[in-house]
């Protein structure tokens, strides 16, 4: 580390290393949202009122065209509420009239009753663009971490620490 | 340069690479394991039309279609390694006022009925109380994969959903169908539905439509007593 520190043409070489790294992962993100055509193509379960298909920690990738069909009963969408930042995963039971202004309820499997009191006041449906993307591909566990960080804000701390000072101490 | 940090980090990275290229050997087996499911049966026994209201406080009065069916289905090829339940639901679908027919452009679908149907490795996960866990558990003892399950015979069945229309009104609706659906969730991959048409070893799910109904004019109150069952 102290070598690191007398040879500033290096420090330099690894401060770039750093931005190159986290760069790559900000453009992959935004590539596979310009792809997915969905503000975020990756989310991680948060309820467990999907259960048994998806448990707190998986993640879920999305995607957001009609290129053969119109968002359908049966899906499991993404869904935003106005005046609430969480988004929620829940499947479409019931769609009423086609196009961007067809009326979507939708419902959680594990829960008994469907969306309706989710929704904002006085929204009884949802519309297309309220969905954020329909659920396509699985894996399982590996959003957790973001879970821990987002509920243990002092491991955020200490992760990027590490790997501040495992990039300093790299040297390749 | 061979620091225990770097080891570490390659030993981390090695494990990811891996792990990531073992789910997507896992998932990419699906397409290999042939999907033939099919429908003996699936018709409406009972049909109703009643007048409520959409929650205890409200004081909207709406019509309410309560439809009752019978399924015989062999959804049992469904069930490979990579499957962790499988989502049946049967949809009723109906044309609007103004439009198309019912099928794949149907303009109303509603869920009438469904069932989560889980393999014996995810049965823990289940939302089921201890009993009815006990009897689940015990019906695939000792068995990772029980295709066995597919195998839906259901007789008369009360819908779990009585539907209605943002209109309010469903009563003398015609045109309205019964459509089966299934939905695929892996372990790991892609989440699949019945197709439209076959792809590679799947085949589509035929004779998932039942018969066109009429839904009946809504029920009079001293008409409740002798309530036609066919």
């Amino acid at each position: 580390m102290l070598s690191s520190l007398q040879n500033p043409r290096q420090a330099a070489a690894q401060l770039m290393n750093f931005g190159l790294i986290l760069s790559t992962a900000f453009m992959m993100w935004k590539g596979l949202s310009v792809i997915s055509d969905s503000p975020s193509p990756i989310v991680v379960v948060l309820s467990g009122s999907m259960e048994p298909a998806f448990q707190r920690g998986d993640l879920l990738l999305l995607w957001n065209r009609n290129f053969f069909s119109e968002t359908n009963v049966g899906e499991i969408v993404v869904y935003n509420v106005k005046g609430k930042d969480i988004p929620i995963v829940h499947r479409v039971v019931r769609k009423f009239g086609a196009g961007p202004q067809a009326k979507l309820l939708t419902k959680g499997d594990n829960n008994a009753a469907d969306d309706t009191e989710l929704y904002a006041r006085g929204q009884d449906y949802l519309n297309r663009k309220d969905i954020v993307g329909s659920v396509v591909g699985y894996m399982p566990f590996v959003g957790y971490v973001t879970i821990m960080l987002s509920e243990h804000p002092w491991l955020k701390t200490v992760m990027l620490g590490l790997m501040g000072l495992v990039v300093v101490l790299q040297r390749e | 340069m061979y620091s225990s940090i770097v080891r570490l980090q390659n030993t981390f990275g090695f494990f990811t690479t891996v792990a990531f290229a073992v789910a997507c050997i896992i998932a990419a087996s699906d397409l290999f394991s042939a999907r033939t499911p099919s429908v003996g049966v699936l018709k409406t026994t009972n049909v109703q039309v009643v007048r409520g209201r959409p929650h205890y406080y409200s004081s909207k009065k709406e019509e309410y279609a309560i439809i009752r069916f019978s399924l015989d289905a062999d959804l049992s090829s469904l069930f490979t390694w990579n499957t962790k339940q499988v989502f049946v639901y049967v949809t009723a679908e109906w044309p609007s006022a103004g439009g198309s027919g019912s099928g794949q452009n149907a303009t109303n679908q509603a869920v009438i009925w469904d069932s989560i149907i889980t393999s014996p490795s995810a049965d823990h996960l289940a939302n089921l109380g201890p009993v009815a866990m006990r009897k689940l558990r015990r019906s695939a003892a000792g068995k990772s994969i029980d295709p066995s399950r597919g195998r839906l015979s259901i007789n008369n069945q009360r819908p779990k959903y009585q539907i209605t229309h943002p209109s309010s009104k469903v009563a003398n609706q015609e045109d309205v169908v019964l459509r089966l659906h299934y939905n695929v969730q892996p372990w790991v991959g892609i989440l699949t539905w019945n197709p439209d048409e076959d792809f590679l070893k799947w085949k589509t799910l035929k004779g998932n439509l039942s018969r066109k109904f009429a839904l009946p004019g809504l029920k009079k109150k001293d008409e409740g007593k002798t309530g036609t069952r066919s």
